[in-house]
């Protein structure tokens, strides 16, 4: 029996971005289905609208065959509807009963503690789910947790599950248990939508599975009838545009930058690089490919040195800069851009404030003033050689388009003349001129002779402009080679954990 | 060079201000009316008197524009001081008993009274540098610690007074400023007037200035800039003890000469430093000029009490509601940005 029922979902954001090319979706009781595709493909924001949480801009949605409206997430919840992200909306300082008596509370005010608790033991007896009721939810590790989260979903009677990559905070021992439970689910006939990019999971677990591409469903096929490879051609298949033509074989230059068996981990202690090594050569871009949340930002930063590796050496020009604070790192030549723009901007300040943010130690003057004279020829070189819009360097970032900020954020970094540059998702959210312009000027630069790691999580950027091109898997480097070497299938693969 | 051209702001700035004014005179009308006091007279005595005498004005106003700017400076760095009150105690005691030992261990006044200052300055220094260092470097919450220290500093001021230097003629009093030492007319307004001068340039041109700024609008392109945070925090709440300290000091040593026992002549001034620091909206030079007016207010509001027979705390009700108005609308626009940024 189909449980949900998806036609022709548009979504269309105020500033004009289409997520949903009108999807068509369907899922069945008893059915784990697996939702696959690239970073932006929509899979999340078509979740998101089953869920009552995005409102689509024309469809219709029918669950269990009635036809639905949902105006915010507890009308989808009041039906049967949970949704699991990637991070837990638990209380993290409240006992897991606590946590489960407010999820109920909210839907059915009268009920008690004692019912609450007797419910959720005998769900616990039901479904053999470890999870000690009395302890502090922060207390537990992120396996238990997300257990709590599905335990939360089915004390509430929800019959369709939706988790949203829910391997991607676990070990892979939890990620087993993880999936033995929805196995079990399943079984209890529950509808179960599993949102990932992970290929080895859809083949390990779904029954079936629908691919999204830029908002536009590729197709729903029987998991046991597709291959992996078939799969990935299905993610990641398109026309590559190649309008950018690569500068004429310019021959890349000594090393400048090596890392070397990096290791780091994250706040929560858990290893986001396992042992990362690579080399940038004068005059070379080397493209990071990767799905987000793969080790990308992490390593940026650690090269940026925001992020203290705890094994493993980072040398600039045969320099070991390991141990350097970042301003120091700027200082011996390497620039960073943030994929965030929100990171790398100040959105109250204006251009020529912004101009000197990663560069203040050489506009220093005497007793510790800074040179604004010289600030304001930096700003103008930037909005002159960036056409910056509009071209008055007194203007508050928070004024420029998305397009400008970006190009200022490049731009800055660019004109500092850096030996190495490490820039991640620079055309990001960014409209077509400025994105083809940014990409230029990094071409531009590395004919100058500077080494460039482009972490970047758009395909055909990476194929664009790399010389060489990496694909980080979980921390790892799965993949390595010369962009002529890769197939989009073989990218598409080895993106989904596939190596060979 | 931050904003040059920023006429359209300046006269945004205005606007508001003499709205939020007139708001906050309409409700001290109302209260005015209910408690059954004439509502005009009490406000043009208030105003009459309270900027009639300059010199009364600019020395009254030293305390609170000091303190107004020890919330500015660390308020632009992100960090909530409401430790004016115990820097301007430990300031104001410090310098006092210096000045008095100096003095009276080489009879010279001009040693002795920048002696007083410099050692007022240097305690507000440190007691601002205690919190900073907690908050940087052991997280912990800067407005516990602060105001913690203000009742410590309270009660060890008090206890030094009366165990060690009590004024041996009027014992509710401590020792007093030696007459040679004290610094006269409106010197001291002008020194605290230099410092909100010098403040404010240092804040806008200087890099130390630009890196406070941008921890306070945006952490974390703090962090990707470079710039130690832990370090801007301990900076910035060290200047601003350092400030408050100064400013209890030339308070001292310029209008009250002794402190008496119980603490009654600075006892607020902080906490007021931290309307005055809204009011002046954060700008150096906005918090003299706040100073200045919340100043004239007070001092109107105590003949407001002898003309009218109104008890203080009503003009201070009235005074309050009158700050509250000034500042409701930078603080909104403040909490709007800090929710945006989430």
């Amino acid at each position: 029996m189909k449980t949900i029922e998806m036609h022709g979902i548009r979504k269309i954001y105020p500033d004009g971005v289409i997520a949903l090319h009108g999807v068509d979706f369907e899922a069945e009781e008893g059915e784990i289905h697996g939702l696959l595709g690239e970073n932006g493909a929509g899979k999340t924001t078509l979740m998101r609208i089953l869920y009552g949480e995005i409102r689509p801009t024309e469809g219709e949605i029918k669950v269990l065959g009635r036809r639905v409206r949902y105006r915010n997430p507890r009308d989808a919840i009041k039906q049967g509807i949970a949704m699991i992200y990637q991070h837990f909306s638990l209380v993290p300082t409240m006992t897991v009963l606590d946590n489960l008596y407010l999820a109920l509370a909210t839907i059915n005010p009268r009920i008690t503690r004692n019912e609450v608790e007797a419910r959720a033991k005998k769900l616990i007896g039901e479904t053999r789910l470890k999870i000690p009721l009395d302890k502090v939810v922060e207390e537990l590790p992120a396996g238990v947790q997300q257990r709590v989260e599905i335990l939360k979903a089915l004390i509430r009677d929800a019959r369709i599950l939706i988790l949203d990559e829910p391997t991607s905070v676990l070990t892979p021992l939890e990620a087993e248990e993880l999936f033995q439970s929805l196995k079990k689910l399943k079984e209890k006939r529950m509808t179960i939508i599993l949102i990932t990019h992970k290929l080895r999971e859809v083949k390990a677990i779904t029954d079936r599975v629908t691919v999204l591409r830029r908002g536009i469903k590729v197709g729903t096929v029987r998991t046991s009838e597709v291959t992996e490879a078939q799969l990935a051609r299905m993610m990641v298949a398109r026309d590559v545009e190649l309008v950018l033509e690569k500068p004429p074989g310019i021959q890349p230059g000594r090393e400048v930058l090596r890392i070397e068996y990096l290791w780091v981990r994250n706040s929560e202690g858990v290893d986001v690089l396992k042992g990362v090594n690579l080399s940038v050569r004068e005059g070379e871009i080397i493209g990071v490919a990767g799905v987000q949340g793969n080790g990308q930002t992490e390593l940026a930063e650690a090269i940026a040195g925001l992020r203290r590796p705890y094994r493993g050496r980072i040398i600039l020009d045969s320099k070991d800069i390991t141990m350097l604070d970042p301003m120091s790192r700027y200082k011996l030549g390497i620039s960073y851009v943030p994929e965030s723009r929100r990171n790398g901007l100040i959105h109250e300040m204006n251009l020529i404030e912004n101009s000197v943010l990663t560069s203040t130690y050489s506009y220093i003057g005497r007793y510790g003033f800074i040179d604004w004279g010289r600030a304001v020829e930096t700003a103008l070189k930037i909005i002159k050689e960036y056409d910056i819009n509009p071209p008055n360097p007194y203007t508050m970032v928070k004024n420029l388009s998305g397009g400008n900020q970006q190009k200022l954020l490049v731009g800055r970094e660019l004109v500092k003349k850096p030996r190495v540059l490490v820039v991640s998702e620079p055309t990001q959210g960014v409209d077509v001129a400025s994105t083809e312009f940014i990409r230029r000027k990094l071409l531009e630069l590395k004919t100058r002779g500077v080494g460039i790691l482009l972490i970047s999580t758009d395909l055909d950027e990476v194929i664009q402009l790399s010389d060489r091109i990496i694909v980080m898997y979980e921390g790892r480097v799965i993949g390595e080679g010369r962009t002529e070497e890769f197939t989009l299938e073989k990218l598409g693969l080895l993106m989904g954990g596939i190596s060979a | 060079m931050p904003e040059a051209s920023n006429y359209m702001r300046i006269v945004k700035v205005i606007i508001e201000e003499a709205v939020s004014l007139l708001v906050g005179f309409a409700v001290a009308v109302i209260i005015l009316l209910f408690s059954g006091y004439e509502p005009l007279s009490v406000i043009s005595i208030l105003f009459s008197e309270g900027f009639r005498n300059t010199e009364v004005l600019m020395k009254q106003s030293i305390p609170v524009i000091a303190t107004g700017l020890a919330f500015s400076i660390p308020a632009l760095a992100g960090l909530f001081n409401i430790g004016g009150e115990s820097q301007l105690y430990i300031g104001a005691f410090t310098g006092l008993v210096s000045t008095y030992i100096i003095y009276n261990a080489t009879g010279q006044p001009v040693l002795s009274s920048v002696t007083g200052l410099v050692s007022g300055t240097l305690a507000g220094g440190f007691w601002g540098f205690i919190i900073g260092y907690l908050r940087a470097r052991r997280s912990v919450n800067e407005v516990v610690v602060a105001i913690m220290m203000n009742w410590t500093t309270y009660y060890l001021v008090l206890y030094l007074i009366v165990s060690r230097f009590t004024d041996p003629i009027y014992s509710h009093m401590s020792v007093f400023v030696p007459a040679s030492s004290r610094i006269p007319d409106v010197l001291g307004f002008i020194m605290i007037a230099g410092v909100a001068v010098l403040t404010y340039i240092v804040l806008r041109y200087s890099s130390l200035g630009y890196s406070i700024r941008v921890a306070g609008l945006n952490p974390k392109a703090a962090v990707y800039a470079g710039f130690n945070l832990e370090k801007i925090f301990i900076t910035a709440m060290s200047i601003s003890g350092a400030i408050a300290g100064l400013g209890g000091a030339l308070f001292v040593l310029s209008v009250i000469y002794s402190i008496d026992t119980t603490m009654s002549a600075i006892y607020g001034l902080g906490f007021l430093g931290i309307g005055i620091g809204l009011l002046g909206r954060n700008n150096p030079i906005g918090v003299v000029l706040a100073g200045l007016f919340i100043s004239g207010l007070q001092f109107g509001g105590q003949w407001v009490e002898l003309r009218t027979g109104a008890p203080p705390y009503l003009t201070d009700v009235v005074i309050g509601i009158i700050v509250i108005a000034l500042s409701a609308t930078y603080t909104y626009e403040l909490l709007v940005s800090k929710l945006r940024r989430g």
